[in-house]
């Protein structure tokens, strides 16, 4: 089943994210162990998400016990503020419990973690297909050059020849030969050469029918991954703290697909040359 | 002039290499990512860089890096062509000791310019 391909990123994302709100909360319980499953496509997020919850809360009231706070009751000033933080933990759940389930993106994380096996699929196909188009079209012009480069040789090397019969520089023998070779050229050579040429041109042009299949794959896919988007997003939104909320950097983002209102990027060399220049490099 | 251009896609590396070809220049060598080129660099004698930033294995900053510090390599010229485009990314390179920066994409002018310039530096000094 190809589904299990792509969940154990995600079981790790989510994981990761637990484990972060857990080491907030402290106390090792078995909370943890609710949330990876989470995610799991076939059991649907309510049930583990209510079980979360529920271990929560019940962490929350056990915890508020004197007996269980044995660790912390040296410091026993502290105890309300970690209460504080289970409640708040306690409520987030609950907030993003039923966000998920008012707004049907349960529902959707369900069917867009189902999808991205065949959107792995989907994207594989376009990266094949733009490689063969850009094999196909490199091929055409490395056949078609040497044929121009031949057809520009011969051209010139026939009026520099026909320079030197207007310059009164040649023999009649030669200006025969001149007529003969530039009569065969004009019929066989220059005919041949754009004709191979011409075949390349139609290969290039034909090399572009991955437009038309890779467009329609990719609109597909656009519409899974901003499903997918829009659904985390929110999730994520409900969980994540203001102040956790910064990009992480990194200096490998590849194209920037858009650049508008962004001044942190570069739109061409021009830009690139005077940041350059402006940096006395 | 022998010249190496890294790259992790080969239609890339066939782009740039007939471009290469167009401005005369025929001694040509690939690299798939830059550790391979920096086993290439060490092995064999090469006089200018053409690198990608985003490779697998070894990155074309790293490999910048590695080449500025290595005592044999550290003159080599390295142009750097890439998708890479915040400012950060073009002030990183330059630190680094990027004899060139080109964004792609990018055209034949921009790539006969930006080597034309480097020769000039490198003819100067």
């Amino acid at each position: 089943m190809s589904a299990d391909n792509d969940s154990p990123d995600l079981e790790a994302l989510f994981d990761s994210v637990a484990a972060s709100v857990h080491s907030v909360a402290s106390p090792p319980a078995s909370a943890p162990a609710a949330a990876p499953s989470a995610v799991s496509p076939e059991t649907g997020d309510n049930n583990d998400l209510q079980a979360l919850f529920d271990s929560v809360v019940a962490e929350v009231r056990h915890g508020a016990e004197p007996a269980s706070a044995g660790s912390v009751a040296g410091e026993g000033g502290d105890w309300p503020a970690q209460e504080n933080v289970f409640n708040r933990i306690g409520q987030m759940a609950r907030q993003l419990h039923t966000t998920l389930h008012d707004l049907g993106y349960d529902n959707i994380l369900k069917n867009t973690v189902s999808a991205l096996p065949d959107a792995k699929d989907r994207l594989a196909y376009i990266a094949t297909l733009t490689e063969q188009a850009a094999c196909r079209v490199l091929n055409a012009t490395d056949v078609a050059q040497p044929a121009m480069e031949a057809l520009e040789g011969a051209a010139k090397s026939l009026g520099a020849r026909w320079d030197k019969v207007f310059a009164n520089q040649m023999t009649t023998d030669e200006f025969r030969n001149l007529a003969e070779e530039t009569r065969a050229y004009l019929n066989g050579g220059l005919p041949g050469k754009t004709s191979i040429v011409n075949a390349q041109l139609m290969e290039i042009m034909m090399a572009q029918d991955f437009q038309d299949l890779t467009g329609q794959v990719i609109k597909k896919v656009v519409a899974l991954a901003q499903d997918l988007e829009n659904g985390l997003m929110s999730a994520l939104l409900e969980v994540v703290p203001q102040n956790k909320r910064s990009e992480v950097p990194s200096l490998m983002n590849g194209p920037v697909v858009n650049t508008e209102g962004r001044s942190d990027v570069v739109v061409n060399q021009q830009q690139v040359d005077d940041l350059l220049d402006s940096l006395g490099f | 002039m022998r010249i190496l251009v890294v790259d992790d896609f080969s239609t890339m590396r066939r782009i740039v290499r007939n471009l290469l070809k167009e401005l005369g220049f025929t001694n040509i060598d690939e690299a798939e990512d830059g550790a391979i080129a920096l086993q290439k660099l060490n092995t064999e004698t090469f006089e200018f860089v053409i690198t990608d930033w985003n490779m697998p294995n070894m990155d074309g900053l790293t490999l910048l890096q590695t080449v500025r510090s290595t005592p044999t390599l550290k003159h080599l010229p390295v142009l750097m062509i890439t998708a890479e485009a915040k400012k950060e990314n073009i002030i990183a390179a330059a630190q680094a000791g990027a004899s060139g920066y080109i964004v792609k994409p990018f055209t034949a002018a921009t790539l006969s310019e930006k080597l034309n310039k480097i020769f000039e530096k490198m003819a100067a000094a």
